[in-house]
Parts: structure tokens; C-alpha cells; sequence
């Protein structure tokens, strides 16, 4: 184990002398044995050669039996140190004569082995048994026993120079190897070193010196080439280090202007939010503001036109429709910027019922008549056999014919103008086509390319000639592109101009557009509570001006009017009197319409009276939801209003009421809608 | 008596070759027990003494060992050496009388060892002259045998049997005498009596 963990100088020349020691050791121990085995023989030959000369000397003695004779030759042995005893012993066995060295004892009798002839090595002595013969007759046996003294002495010697030659050549070994370790140990320090150095100090700089082309020779090559890989990537580590820093506060000051970038949009956001506010506040103001007094002008002009006819001054009669006139056409013009601006602000839905087309264009066609009869034009109508009814916008589907038609009579003069409906089939669905021909002035390739455009009239001069607000088409076209439909139009100037209109038979409801809910028009035709005032109409609005020229409009009509200026007003006497019906405006301050019409049917005594919502607000859909019978827009078309309280007036009657509780609305009406139509076809445009 | 007693030992226990004889001489006269020593004496010189190679007529011719004169061993050397062999040559053992034969050197001519009983103390001087060019190994115990041109003479020296030779005298039986004898023997020089012939 300490072994192991010696140092690699250490353990190299542990190693060499080791192994040069280990080796001298063997060869030399085995050259000692060899050398002792072999003097050893030879002693024993030598012993035994003297034991021959002996035993031929004492053959003499022996056959005589002259011991001392035979005692003198032994004495001979004197001279020989190693030899201890020495005995003559006759055929029997007994002994005969002996010579031994100081008070070595002599065995009497010959030593057992008696067979062996030759020598034995026996308790560190040699001894040798010489048969003495005589003429070939065995006339005794001659034993000599020797301690090897010479043979200890060699041993001793020998293994005393093998300690000093050992211990020598071991310091030898000791010096040569700790000279020559270096060759190997030096340059493995130095790369230890080094790399100490490197680890410690991190300086990838640092080289190891390579001394010579060995192993380590090339693991310090390696060593290196690792150390300038990392210094290379050391340093590329370091520059990426410091543009990654350079670029952490770029991106930091980057993320600081994005900040401040989006502080500013956030603000400009908040500013176009505001202004946009501001604008739609301002577009609903100015609507509201520009009708109100469009109201009392046409509303006063046409009782003022009555009023002047009945007194017979027949010359003021045409001023007054020149007001009423004028009026109309501004209001025209604001309800179609309106239609636009809703449009564009995406605000315009679709309220989908399904409706009887015939009947639509002969509604249309009859309106229209007197336009066409301006000019001086003739309407032809055909409508295919197969067309029948279609599931779009009935209001937008009768605005986009009036729009086409209106302007086919506004630009031809003794002309023709020719409607077309048929039903289609393109790409497997149903199309209703509608085709609108004139004879009129035409319009020219230039012209065709802004024709659907905002506020792009043919020609600035058109618009002096012929009027209109140029939004006609435009809204046309954005309506067609509402009801996934399409619009064309084919002419040349001088020759007339054909307009046709593509809508789907059945227009797929978006599902954030809810139709609008069809029980809303049974509230008015539930039977009415007895304490009912079947001849008082109850008119809630802040105009003064509206509540006088209603309740004289109706009160002609022998309607009893109770006119409230205000919502809360308005459903206090709701409750009081219990009227046949209420209209209703909706732009009044502090409580507004929707929030009575909201009240109203909350209340199970009020809910079944019908609400007749009469209000600048474009917005049928949400009035429906909430439950009014009816929607008019102002200015309201007084022909319009009075059948619709006539029906009332009529399904409410007690004498009926038993006969017929069918809803009013759906009187005459299997064709959806009629109400709707009624109510939008007072708008009439001149554009 | 204690003496002889100790020889007696000494034979029984040290030379089991002669055991037998030695058992069965072992109630003989006290002399026969010194000879049945000098007879197993005789037998073991003829192993230290070479012969010129002419004086056997075979490779396997006998050794002949003579008794001249009285004989002291009475049968002891015949039954020590009746079985024995040196190499491919056994022993006969013959017996002279001074006179007749020993003028015939036809009969010593064989002989190898000549035993010189204390009997012909007279004549040891012509006997030694006789056979003194012969390849004859002559054995003899009267005092001043070697000196008188005899090879080996039996001595006694406390209580044991010892010998002396001439060596002069082997050489000039042409015999070679093993130094391992020698070196057990007492070395006797050659006298004026061995050269002077009588």
C-alpha cells in the first residue's frame, strides 16, 4: 500500500534495484550452490581416495592383526584437520583399530549402513565407508568421518563475499538507478508542475518542455495541444463574454426605448381611443342634433302644407313642399354618412328573416313610381317563375334595390327602366339575381372603376345636375358584400348601364347577429286589462316639439294623447292611465328609452302594452330584443304611424279581441317582415 | 599358561580362517597354538610375496610349501591350507628330510615356501646356500636365520608373533615382497654370515 503511493522517483529506483538485486542475489546463490555441491564431491572424492589409500595400507596390518601397525597408519590422518575419527573394524564387524581428533567419540562397532559403499552426508559430517581387501578378499572395513571444515570455512567465505558483493552492487545499483530515473521521473514532475501551475494560477499560457521524443515526449505534446485548445477557446470564451455583456445592455437599452415606445403607442392608443370616442359621441350628437331640428321642419312643413291646402292658399303650398323637400334631402344625406360611417366601423349587422321576394319588388316598384314618373320613364317587372322567398336582410335588400332603381330613374329620361329576378344556381347554392336596366346616359370605362367608391359621383358636375350624395352605390356595394353577395354593373356611355346584384337565397346567420326574436311583435296582441284606456296613446319624448306634432297628428286620428317629457314620467303615467299604446323616443336625458322600454316589460301590468319605438336611433334590433312591437325612425311618416296604431287600436278592441288573438303583426303578413319594410320604406332617398 | 592362554585368545577372536582348526587344536599341546599362528603366517605371506612368473610351470599351478626338518605343525598347515586360494593357485604342502633330498634339487625346484624347522639348526648355513638363487621364499625361526642369507624369521616379542626379514635375501631369491609386509616386519640387513658361505 505505501508502496503504492511512493513517488514515481522512488519507485523507479526501488524498482531498479529491486530487480538488479534480485537477479545478482539468484545467479549468485545458484553459482554458490553449485560451487559448494561441487567441492563437496570433491571433498567426498578426496576423502574417499584417502580412505583407499588407507584401507590398502592397513590390508597388511588387518591380516596380521597388528593393531598398533595398523593404529600408526591412521596416525597418518593427523596431518588431515577435517578429519574427526577414523576406525578400522574387521569382517565381524568389531572394531580393530582408531584414530580420532580431540575426544571425538568412536562408535565400538561398525556404523549400521554397512551396505552403502562410498559416502554419506550425516549430521554435518562426512563420512566414508572403504572396504580393505586383500588380493580381492574382504578382510576388513576402514570408516572416516570428516566435519568438512574446509567446506564450512567455503561456505562461510563464499557467503560473507556474496553480503559485501551484494550490498555493493546494490549502492552501485542504488547510485546508477537514482541517475538514471531522472530519464524517466524528470519530465513527468515537469508536466506535474506545469499542470500544477496551470490549475492553479488558470494561466492557460504555461507550456511544458518536451525533452525527449518517448511516451512522455508525446503526452506532454498532448498535453500542450489540449492546453493551447483551451487557452484558444479560454480567450474566445472571454471576447463572446464581453459582446455577450455589450449585447445584454444593448438589448437592455433596446427594451428600454421598446418601453418607452410602448408607453408612447399605449398613450397614442389611449388618445385615438379617446378621439374615436369622441368621434362616435360626435357622429351620435350630430345625428341627433342635425334630426331633431330636420324633425320640426318636415314634420311642421307637411302640417303647415295640410293646413295651408285646407285654407285654400294654394300658391304657399308649393314653398312648403320645396321646404319639406330640401328637408328630406338633408336628411337622406346625413342617414347615409351615418350608414357609412357604421359601416366602416364595422358596426352595420345583419337581422336575417326570411321574406317574399315578388312582394318586395312590387313594394319597391310601387314606391318608386312617382320617381319614375318624373322623368317621364316607364318600370317593366319581370319576376321568374321559380323565385319565391329568400333568407337575407329584408331592410338591406330593399335599400340596395331602391338605391339601384332610384338612380336608374334619376339618369334616364323617356327612357325604359327594366327589373329582372331570377333564381340561380352557381357552385351548387341558390342565388336570387337582381337585374336593374336602364336607357339612361350611361357611364364610361373611366367612370365604372370609382363607381362603388365613396363620394365618387361620375362627374363633380352630376351632382349639381342630377344631386345626390355619391354614397348611394357605395353603400349598395358594401351592403351586397355584408350578405356575401356580389355587384356588377355593364354599360357604355349613351346607351344605358345594367346593374346586377347576386345574394344567396339563404344567407347563413352569424352567430353574433341574433335575429331579431319574433314574439316581440305578440306583446301588443294579448288581451288588454280591463282598467285599459283603449283610446289614449301615451307619447314619451324630451322634444317638445315631437310631443306637439304627435299628439296633434293623432289627436286627429281621435286618439286621446297623453304626452310625457320624460322616462320617469312616462311610466309613472303608464301605470296610471294603462294607454292603448305607447311611443316611445330613446335619446332622452337621465333615463333613456331603452332603460324604460326595459322597465316597462319587466312590469307583468305594463309588459302587454305594445311599445311603439319612434327615435333617430338606427338600432331596430336592439328595440326588438327589447320587447317594442314596433320600430319607426324619425322623421316618422305620419301615413306609416297611423296604420300602425290603427291596427292596434283594432286588435285591442274588446268587441273583437275574443274573435281574433292572433298577433297583429302576423295579420296579412305570411310574408315575414312586412312591419320592417313599412317602417324603412319612409325613408325615402333622392340621391 | 597365562600367556599361552592369551594367544589362544587372540587367535580364536582375531582370525576366523582358522577357526575351525583353532577349535579343534584347542586341546592340543601349548606349542601347536604358537604354530597354528606361524601356519596361518605362512599362508598369509605367500599373499604379499610375488614369484617370477618362471617359477610356475601353469597359471594354475599349486603353491608348494615345504617342511624341512621335525615338523611343529603337525597337520594344523595341511587343513589351513587345503582349501585355500590365492588367485587360481592352491596350496600343497610337502615335507623334506636333510640328506637325500635336498641334494636333489629336482624336489625343491617346485617349492615355493620352504619352512626351516628348528630341527636342522646345523645345517642352516648349507640349506641357505642351496636354495639361495632358487625363487624360494624361506621361513625360519632360529635366531640369527635372517642375518645368515634367510628371508623371514619368526621372532617372539611379548607373547606375540612377530617376523623379521632379510631383504637382500628376497632379492636374491628374485621374490617381490610387498611393502605392506615390510611395514609390519622387522628389516634385518644382510650379514657377513649370509655372505660367508657355511
Amino acid at each position: 500500500m505505501i508502496l503504492q503511493n511512493l513517488s514515481i522517483k522512488r519507485k523507479l529506483t526501488l524498482i531498479t534495484m529491486l530487480t538488479s538485486s534480485i537477479a545478482l542475489i539468484l545467479s549468485s546463490v545458484s553459482f554458490l550452490v553449485y560451487d559448494l555441491v561441487s567441492f563437496r564431491h570433491l571433498l567426498s572424492q578426496d576423502l574417499m581416495t584417502q580412505a583407499q589409500i588407507i584401507g590398502y595400507n592397513s590390508a597388511g596390518a588387518m591380516e596380521f592383526k597388528d593393531e598398533p601397525a595398523a593404529s600408526a597408519t591412521l596416525s597418518a590422518l593427523t596431518a588431515k584437520e577435517d578429519i574427526v575419527t577414523a576406525a578400522l573394524y574387521k569382517p565381524d564387524g568389531k572394531i580393530f583399530a582408531h584414530y580420532s581428533r580431540g575426544k571425538a567419540a568412536v562408535p565400538t562397532f561398525l556404523p549400521s549402513p554397512l551396505q552403502i559403499k562410498g559416502y554419506r552426508f550425516e549430521g554435518g559430517y562426512l563420512e566414508v565407508f572403504q572396504e580393505v581387501t586383500l588380493n580381492g578378499e574382504h578382510v576388513g572395513m576402514l570408516f572416516l568421518q570428516s566435519d568438512m571444515r574446509q567446506w564450512n570455512m567455503r561456505a562461510k567465505r563464499y557467503a560473507n563475499i556474496l553480503l559485501i558483493f551484494v550490498l555493493i552492487s546494490g549502492l552501485f545499483a542504488l547510485f546508477v538507478s537514482s541517475k538514471l530515473q531522472g530519464l524517466i521521473s524528470k519530465p513527468i514532475l515537469h508536466l506535474e508542475d506545469t499542470m500544477r501551475m496551470v490549475s492553479s494560477n488558470k494561466n492557460y499560457a504555461v507550456r511544458a518542455v518536451k525533452k525527449y521524443s518517448d511516451e512522455i515526449g508525446r503526452l506532454i505534446d498532448g498535453f500542450n495541444t489540449m492546453l493551447s485548445e483551451i487557452q484558444q477557446r479560454d480567450t474566445v470564451l472571454q471576447s463572446t463574454n464581453g459582446e455577450l455583456k455589450t449585447r445584454t445592455q444593448e438589448l437592455e437599452e433596446e427594451v428600454f426605448q421598446r418601453k418607452q415606445a410602448q408607453e408612447e403607442l399605449s398613450k397614442a392608443k389611449h388618445a385615438a381611443e379617446e378621439a374615436n370616442r369622441a368621434k362616435s359621441t360626435f357622429l351620435a350628437n350630430m345625428s341627433h342634433e342635425l334630426r331633431t331640428p330636420l324633425n320640426a321642419i318636415i314634420g311642421y312643413s307637411e302640417m303647415l302644407e295640410e293646413e295651408t291646402r285646407e285654407s285654400g292658399k294654394i300658391e304657399n303650398v308649393q314653398d312648403l313642399k320645396k321646404i319639406q323637400a330640401a328637408g328630406k334631402h338633408l336628411l337622406a344625406l346625413i342617414n347615409d354618412v351615418l350608414d357609412l360611417s357604421k359601416i366602416e366601423a364595422g358596426k352595420m349587422g345583419l337581422h336575417l328573416e326570411t321574406f317574399d321576394v315578388p312582394q318586395v319588388i312590387e313594394e319597391m316598384v310601387t314606391t318608386l313610381q312617382p320617381a319614375a314618373a318624373k322623368n317621364a320613364n316607364s318600370i317593366h317587372v319581370r319576376v321568374a317563375e321559380n323565385v319565391s322567398t329568400m333568407k337575407a336582410d329584408i331592410t338591406k335588400v330593399r335599400q340596395i334595390l331602391f338605391n339601384l332603381l332610384s338612380n336608374a330613374c334619376k339618369f334616364t329620361d323617356h327612357g325604359t327602366i327594366s327589373v329582372d329576378v331570377d333564381q340561380i344556381k352557381v357552385a351548387e347554392s341558390d342565388w336570387i339575381q337582381f337585374q336593374v336596366r336602364d336607357t339612361g346616359i350611361g357611364i364610361s370605362a373611366r367612370q365604372k372603376e370609382n363607381l362603388f367608391h365613396e363620394f365618387a359621383q361620375a362627374d363633380s358636375s352630376i351632382a349639381r345636375k342630377y344631386g345626390g350624395t355619391g354614397l348611394g352605390l357605395a353603400i349598395t356595394h358594401r351592403f351586397v358584400q355584408l350578405m356575401k353577395g356580389q355587384i356588377g354593373v355593364e354599360s357604355e356611355p349613351g346607351k344605358g348601364a345594367v346593374f346586377t346584384v347576386q345574394l344567396p337565397t339563404h344567407i347563413v346567420p352569424e352567430p353574433i347577429e341574433p335575429a331579431p326574436p319574433e314574439e316581440a311583435s305578440e306583446a301588443p296582441a294579448k288581451p288588454s286589462e280591463t282598467k285599459t284606456n283603449l283610446d289614449t296613446i301615451l307619447v314619451i319624448d324630451d322634444d317638445s316639439s315631437v310631443r306637439d306634432l304627435m299628439s296633434r297628428f293623432l289627436t286627429k286620428l281621435d286618439f286621446r294623447v297623453v304626452a310625457a317629457a320624460n322616462g320617469e314620467e312616462g311610466i309613472r303615467l303608464a301605470k296610471e292611465i294603462r294607454p292603448l299604446l305607447i311611443t316611445l323616443d330613446v335619446v332622452m336625458p337621465e333615463c333613456d328609452g331603452w332603460t324604460v322600454l326595459n322597465r316597462l316589460k319587466s312590469d307583468t301590468e305594463l309588459a302587454k302594452i305594445p311599445v311603439i319605438m319612434v327615435t333617430i336611433m338606427d338600432n331596430e334590433a336592439r328595440g326588438m330584443d327589447l320587447g317594442a312591437s314596433n320600430y319607426l325612425i324619425k322623421p316618422v311618416e305620419r301615413d306609416r304611424l297611423a296604420v300602425l296604431v290603427e291596427k292596434h287600436r283594432v286588435a285591442r278592441s274588446p268587441s273583437i279581441k275574443d274573435a281574433d288573438s292572433v298577433p297583429l303583426s302576423y295579420v296579412g303578413e305570411g310574408q315575414a317582415g312586412r312591419k320592417t319594410a313599412e317602417t324603412r320604406v319612409s325613408r325615402t332617398r333622392r340621391n | 599358561m597365562l600367556r599361552r592362554l592369551g594367544i589362544l585368545i587372540v587367535v580364536l577372536g582375531m582370525t576366523f580362517n582358522w577357526t575351525p582348526t583353532a577349535d579343534a587344536q584347542a586341546g592340543d599341546a601349548p606349542d601347536s597354538s604358537e604354530y597354528l599362528i606361524k601356519a596361518g603366517f605362512i599362508y598369509n605371506f605367500a599373499k604379499f610375496v610375488e614369484w617370477p612368473s618362471a617359477a610356475f610351470s601353469q597359471p594354475d599351478s599349486p603353491i608348494v610349501i615345504g617342511v624341512l626338518g621335525t615338523d611343529p605343525f603337525g597337520n594344523v598347515l595341511d587343513r589351513l591350507v587345503q582349501d585355500k586360494k590365492i588367485g587360481q593357485r592352491g596350496f600343497v604342502v610337502r615335507r623334506y628330510k636333510w640328506g637325500k633330498d635336498l641334494k636333489d634339487m629336482k624336489d625343491l625346484r617346485d617349492c615355493k615356501i620352504l619352512f626351516i624347522s628348528a630341527s636342522e639348526k646345523a645345517h642352516t648355513d648349507e640349506i641357505i646356500q642351496i636354495v639361495k638363487w632358487l625363487p624360494i621364499l624361506t621361513v625360519g625361526e632360529t635366531p640369527g636365520f635372517a642375518e645368515r642369507g634367510g628371508v623371514i624369521r619368526f621372532t617372539l616379542e611379548d607373547n606375540r608373533v612377530r617376523f623379521e626379514v632379510n631383504v637382500d635375501a628376497a632379492h636374491q631369491a628374485d621374490l617381490n615382497i610387498s611393502s605392506r609386509l615390510l611395514t609390519l616386519a622387522k628389516i634385518i640387513p644382510q650379514a657377513a654370515a649370509g655372505r660367508n658361505p657355511g
